[in-house]
């Protein structure tokens, strides 16, 4: 019954043209650095050569005079003030490790000093000027050297705090228990271990990190900032300034994508600093190079995963241990980790028992964020391939070996309430699940019954087809919160505020809808503000998969609430009660056809008879958080010459609920996979011996481009999620971890070789065929 | 970004004044041709750069046999001339489909392709399997051999003017290969071989290979085993494993040197297999 | 230096460095449609014609546009009325964050005034260098083939 209700929407389940791409298509001044900046400070910033080193002395004064030079930074004149750079809410599960400028620098990359000066070309000409005397310390370069006995510290200050155990370089350490792993092994008929790790990544979002920041005329700091969590923003900075957060504006323009490297505070403090100290606008923006350096990337994690299974094909005890590499600090190091099982475990949760554990490491190296799929990504690589494994072992289809274990609508997993974001989590049991209709769909556009097993080979190219499923969440469970006001114009137009944060994704577009749907007019209606912390109200912002589900929610609740005023209004006007009324087309319908328009309802309400404001604020604390499921296929070819791998075609079938905007979902799971892809096959950053990044470039750090995309299918199933708004559930993040373990089932599936070290790369496919 | 130490820009009209510059200032000048490379990167000492554009070397033409091809004509320009199109079956054509992007081959020329010579470069085995000469300007005019060019180390190296295909080589066939990590990527390895067939033996045969990571280099050996012979499987299998005993590969960020010496006999093996009608490289 | 240009339609005297990139020049002057994205030609958000080819404009010199066209995305739409292809990307949803459409688009535009019916090879050539990593560019090349068929019926 639902479902069919659902087929009735009328603006929601339509794929509408993005409410801003109009202004996008057309070139519009919409970003942080498109408007004026012509009498803005450059900043720019002095990077630690060193992975590992106190500052001995630093001399600006050279910098400081030379003309056109507004102000020299460092830790002698800037507040001192612990934080964490990570955007997450308060008080936030990552470390207080953090400083503006810090007397040790711990990776190459690492903050040592800016300069603030009327040109690029004097700025760093005055960075040039500062003279700084490092004592270079030794660094730890791997998880293996910052576990070791005796490992160089990388945070050994005092006044640290929320480190697990500084002195051993662990930031977070995980361990959760659901019965009895160790009999749950004993009891099985197979066992199955894999260790796999991934390599450090970057976001690559094709607009930098870069922020404005200027005064206001009350002399408020406003910062106009590229950032998915501008709420966050707001609070981290008047922290870690030490001014009060109403002293604070933080704008969110249109911004050039994010992926969770936005989910983070790197260039605000210093803009707004320099802008307070100097009461000139300042414009810092990250270069290429410098957002490969310096501002965050994918925890790299080694995931040993060890399944027992019984006879029957029931997955009895799944053992997951993580080691994640947080690098210098330990922005999102307890929850990455903590969401590797959290977000892979309840799949399976026939499993009766289960074990997570795993530890955060600092090391001397660029620090991990959050980026999209969280931890998940790493994990899926380990617990898909260890089931296809175990599927091949037990001489099961491994679709078939999903089907007997994956989760299913009305089923739980004690997981849920033992693991959440780096705390307890929150039980729930799934109220939409089409895993099941996803494979099948999913099987038949890859032909997985004629392709399997065949090993087709033509001349060098060995073909192959592999799957994999997966879920994700719907934002954080009782600790994530979106807020909408709504307000009605008197031509029967509404405002929608919201602080959720469209970071590109389309969610502007998408709660647009979801507010039209419920007022009952076209989507040109819904007049858009959002993320501007003076204007919308609060939300957390753009992560954890959380805006079509948390911020929906918010709007569906606020626009109900705009609705009972409106019939309220309109009641007297037709002379019925409200529950005889409903809102469609612009007009507010009664009986036997009599009709009056929203702008008349409105005009009523603001200048006639008993005049007020329609409009409501509601606001959205989930009390669980519905997963998403994907099942991937991939057919791929491997060159037994060379290495080289090719996806000839990937097909990811998607359970997102609702999809209140098919094409904006369905962009959303493309855009995943082709990320997931170059993360699979050529995207690694480099480290030299001295933890310097070797390809800091778009030149050699390879993300697909449009040469190296496959035949893509997406397929969006009929699924309704009842605790979403609109039957929605979340889509952002789910595609990206799909690739790699569907990529390297494939290629077992042609050449037999299981590759556990990602990329993909042809040098190490080669490696891996010629040891067999 | 902006280069800051470039203090003017000169747009000689002559040859002779083009020239004139550049001597009297050897280290604080440059050609500008395209100017790519000089936005990513100008040594510190120069802050002169002397346009080329007015000197009337873009054009791609006919002289006799040859296909001569102006210096300053855009690698889209020269993919795009029919002349080009038409000699020995389009190889070059083929080949600059190949480097970096469209984007790129509208700006970057083929005289600054030739002269820079990056070690990746992908035109410069498809010119020395080609055979192609350089008409250059250093005070007079000559034709060069495109190896003997490069091998000069005076400052400043003569003005290219024109890449000449020599006609000899409008009838052979050219085969490229191109391993590279992404499609708009340089190649971790290249690999150019050239072949006139004439009643089924080789007549001529060339072949280079690049991104070693140096630029890339004739194997005259491994010519060697080629001419006079057919390209049979047998032959091919020699080349290519000769080919990866001759070249000289080294590691770097994007490669080992192991690996490249794979790709070498790969590369030359499927590019004599193209050439042989054998083609190997089937995907779906 | 003072270069002479056309900017999309409009001639135009401006005082450049003899270093400026156009990109720089561009920025400067206005045109914020220009994106940067990484200032080495890898990424192609600073994709503007130069006489009516897609170029990188932070590779180019401005003293290199001297008496040239340049057209940026703020001269594809014509009195208000969006070019073919921006109409294609807005259907497809081609465009997620939007900071590589200008590019993108541009690229698109110079393909199809040299080849009105391209191949998916041949679009995919167009636009390798320019990255976008929002898409996955299943939709921008769906945009491209639409906007091409469009423009082939209205020939």
């Amino acid at each position: 019954m639902k479902k069919r209700e659902s087929r009735a929407f009328v603006v929601v389940g339509k794929s509408e043209a993005k409410v801003d791409g109009r202004g996008l298509v057309t070139g519009r001044p919409m970003f942080v650095a498109d408007v004026d900046v012509s009498d803005a400070l450059v900043i720019k910033m002095l990077w630690s050569p060193y992975a590992h080193a106190r500052i001995a002395s630093i001399d600006t004064a050279d910098a400081e005079r030379m003309p056109g030079v507004a102000c020299v930074l460092t830790h002698k004149n800037t507040p001192a003030t612990r934080h964490t750079t990570a955007g997450q809410g308060f008080p936030e599960p990552s470390p207080y490790d953090a400083r503006m400028f810090d007397t040790k620098v711990r990776f190459v990359g690492d903050r040592v000093a800016a300069v603030a000066a009327e040109t690029e070309e004097v700025a760093e000409r005055a960075l040039a000027a500062i003279r700084v005397e490092y004592e270079e310390l030794p660094a730890v370069l791997s998880i293996d050297e910052a576990r070791r006995p005796g490992a160089p510290i990388v945070h050994d200050e005092s006044d640290a705090t929320g480190i697990y155990d500084p002195s051993k370089n662990v930031v977070a350490d995980v361990d959760i228990d659901v019965g009895d792993v160790a009999v749950g092994f004993g009891e099985s008929d197979l066992i199955v271990e894999t260790t796999c790790e991934t390599q450090y990544a970057q976001h690559t979002p094709i607009e930098t990190h870069v922020v404005l920041a200027s005064l206001d005329a009350d002399d408020r700091l406003v910062l106009r900032t590229s950032t998915q969590v501008p709420f966050h923003v707001r609070r981290i900075v008047a922290q870690t300034l030490g001014i009060p957060v109403h002293r604070i504006r933080v704008v969110k323009p249109r911004i050039g994508g994010g992926f969770g490297v936005k989910q983070e505070v790197l260039l605000e403090d210093v803009a707004g600093w320099v802008t307070l100290q100097t009461r000139r606008p300042a414009l810092f923006t990250l270069s290429r190079r410098e957002e490969f350096t310096s501002s965050r990337t994918r925890h790299p994690m080694r995931v040993r995963v060890k399944v027992g299974v019984k006879k029957t094909g029931l997955v009895h005890a799944i053992e997951m241990e993580a080691v994640s590499n947080t690098g210098a600090y330990g922005a999102h190091g307890l929850t990455v980790l903590a969401n590797t099982g959290s977000k892979t475990l309840p799949l399976y949760n026939k499993a009766e028992n289960a074990h997570f554990f795993g530890q955060a490491v600092y090391t001397n190296l660029p620090v991990g964020g959050a980026y999209r799929g969280y931890g998940a990504t790493q994990g899926y690589f380990a617990l898909e391939t260890a089931m296809d494994e175990a599927a091949e072992r037990l001489g099961l289809d491994p679709i078939e070996f999903r089907l007997r274990n994956a989760i299913r609508t009305g089923e739980g997993s004690p997981i849920f309430a033992k693991l959440g974001e780096g705390r307890e989590g929150v039980s729930q049991t799934v109220k939409s699940c089409e895993l099941e209709r996803c494979l099948e769909v999913g099987a038949e556009r890859i032909g997985w019954t004629s392709a399997r097993s065949k090993k087709e080979r033509r001349g060098s190219w060995v073909h192959g087809v592999g799957m994999s499923i997966m879920m994700q969440g719907s934002g954080i469970p009782e600790i994530d919160m979106g807020a909408a006001t709504i307000k009605m114009n008197e031509d029967g137009s509404f405002n929608l505020l919201v602080g959720a944060t469209d970071l590109g994704t389309g969610s502007d577009t998408i709660l647009a809808q979801i507010a039209a749907e419920v007022l009952g007019v076209p989507l040109a209606k819904i007049l858009v503000t959002s993320s501007d912390t003076d204007v919308t109200p609060f939300d957390v912002g753009a992560y954890a998969s959380s805006t079509t589900y948390v911020s929906g929610m918010a709007v569906q609740r606020a626009a109900e609430k705009v609705r009972e005023q409106i019939l309220g209004v309109a009641a007297p006007m037709l002379g019925v009660s409200t529950e005889r009324l409903a809102l469609r087309s612009e007009s507010v319908i009664g009986e036997a056809g009599a009709s009056v328009s929203l702008s008349r309802v409105c005009q009523r309400a603001m200048y006639e008879t008993d005049q007020f404001q329609i409009a409501a604020t509601a606001s959205c604390v989930p009390s669980e958080s519905p997963p998403p499921f994907l099942a991937n296929f991939a057919r791929v070819a491997v060159d037994t010459d060379t290495g080289v791998i090719k996806v000839l075609h990937y097909v990811a079938v998607v359970d997102c609920g609702v999809a209140i905007n098919p094409r904006l979902a369905e962009g959303q799971v493309e855009g995943a996979i082709v990320n997931g892809i170059g993360y699979a096959l050529s995207e690694e950053m480099q480290f030299s011996s001295r933890g310097r990044v070797r390809n800091p470039t778009l030149f050699d750090y390879k993300i697909p481009g449009a040469l190296d995309i496959p035949r893509i299918d997406v397929v969006l199933v009929d699924s309704y999620e009842p605790t979403g708004p609109m039957g929605a559930k979340s889509v952002g993040e789910i595609g990206i971890n799909g690739p790699i373990p569907t990529i390297a089932n494939a290629i077992y599936d042609a050449v037999g070789v299981r590759l556990r070290q990602t990329p993909f790369t042809p040098e190490r496919v080669l490696e891996a065929l010629q040891r067999v | 970004m902006a280069v800051h130490q470039i203090r003017s820009v000169v747009r000689p009209a002559t040859l002779e004044e083009a020239w004139e510059c550049r001597r009297s200032e050897p280290g604080a000048s440059r050609f500008l041709a395209g100017g790519i490379d000089l936005v990513l990167y100008v040594p510190p000492t120069v802050s002169t750069l002397i346009d080329l554009s007015c000197l009337g070397i873009d054009a791609v033409r006919q002289e006799g046999s040859d296909v001569v091809m102006g210096a300053m004509a855009t690698l889209t320009e020269v993919l795009e001339s029919p002349l080009v199109g038409e000699f020995a079956g389009g190889f070059l054509r083929d080949v600059l489909r190949r480097v970096a992007s469209p984007l790129q081959r509208n700006v970057a020329t083929l005289g600054g392709a030739v002269v820079r010579a990056h070690p990746w470069s992908d035109v410069i085995p498809a010119l020395l399997v080609l055979d192609a000469q350089l008409d250059v300007f250093d005070g007079r005019r000559s034709t060069v051999e495109l190896s003997e060019v490069r091998a000069r180390s005076e400052s400043p190296s003569p003005l290219v003017l024109t890449v000449r295909l020599p006609g000899a080589s409008c009838d052979g066939r050219g085969a490229f290969e191109k391993f590279a990590r992404t499609g708009f990527d340089v190649g971790v390895l290249n690999c150019a071989c050239f072949a006139i067939i004439e009643r089924g033996l080789c007549r001529t045969a060339r072949v280079a290979v690049g991104g070693t990571p140096s630029v890339a280099r004739r194997l005259p050996r491994v010519e060697e085993t080629l001419v006079g012979k057919p390209l049979s499987a047998s032959q091919i299998a020699l080349a290519a494993q000769t080919a990866a005993g001759v070249v000289d590969v080294r590691d770097d960020r994007r490669a080992t040197a192991e690996y490249r010496r794979v790709l070498t006999a790969v590369g030359v093996r499927r590019c004599l297999e193209n050439l042989a009608g054998l083609g190997s490289e089937v995907k779906e | 230096m003072r270069i002479h240009l056309t900017v999309n339609g409009t001639g135009r005297t401006w005082e450049v460095a003899p270093g400026d990139t156009l990109l720089d020049v561009l920025r400067r002057e206005g045109f914020a449609g220009v994106k940067k994205g990484c200032g080495t030609g890898d990424c192609g958000a600073c994709t503007v014609l130069l006489n009516g080819r897609a170029v990188n404009a932070c590779l180019v010199l401005a003293v290199k546009a001297e008496g040239h066209t340049v057209v940026t995305i703020e001269g594809v739409a014509q009195g208000g009325r969006l070019h073919p292809v921006q109409e294609a990307f807005l259907e497809a949803g081609a465009v997620q964050c939007g900071y590589c459409t200008p590019g993108m688009v541009l690229s698109a535009v110079s393909l199809l005034s040299h080849n009105p019916d391209p191949s998916e090879a041949e679009i995919c050539e167009a636009i390798s260098g320019n990255l976008c990593r929002c898409t996955g560019y299943v939709k921008q090349i769906a945009a491209i083939e639409r906007a091409a068929a469009r423009m082939r019926e209205s020939q």
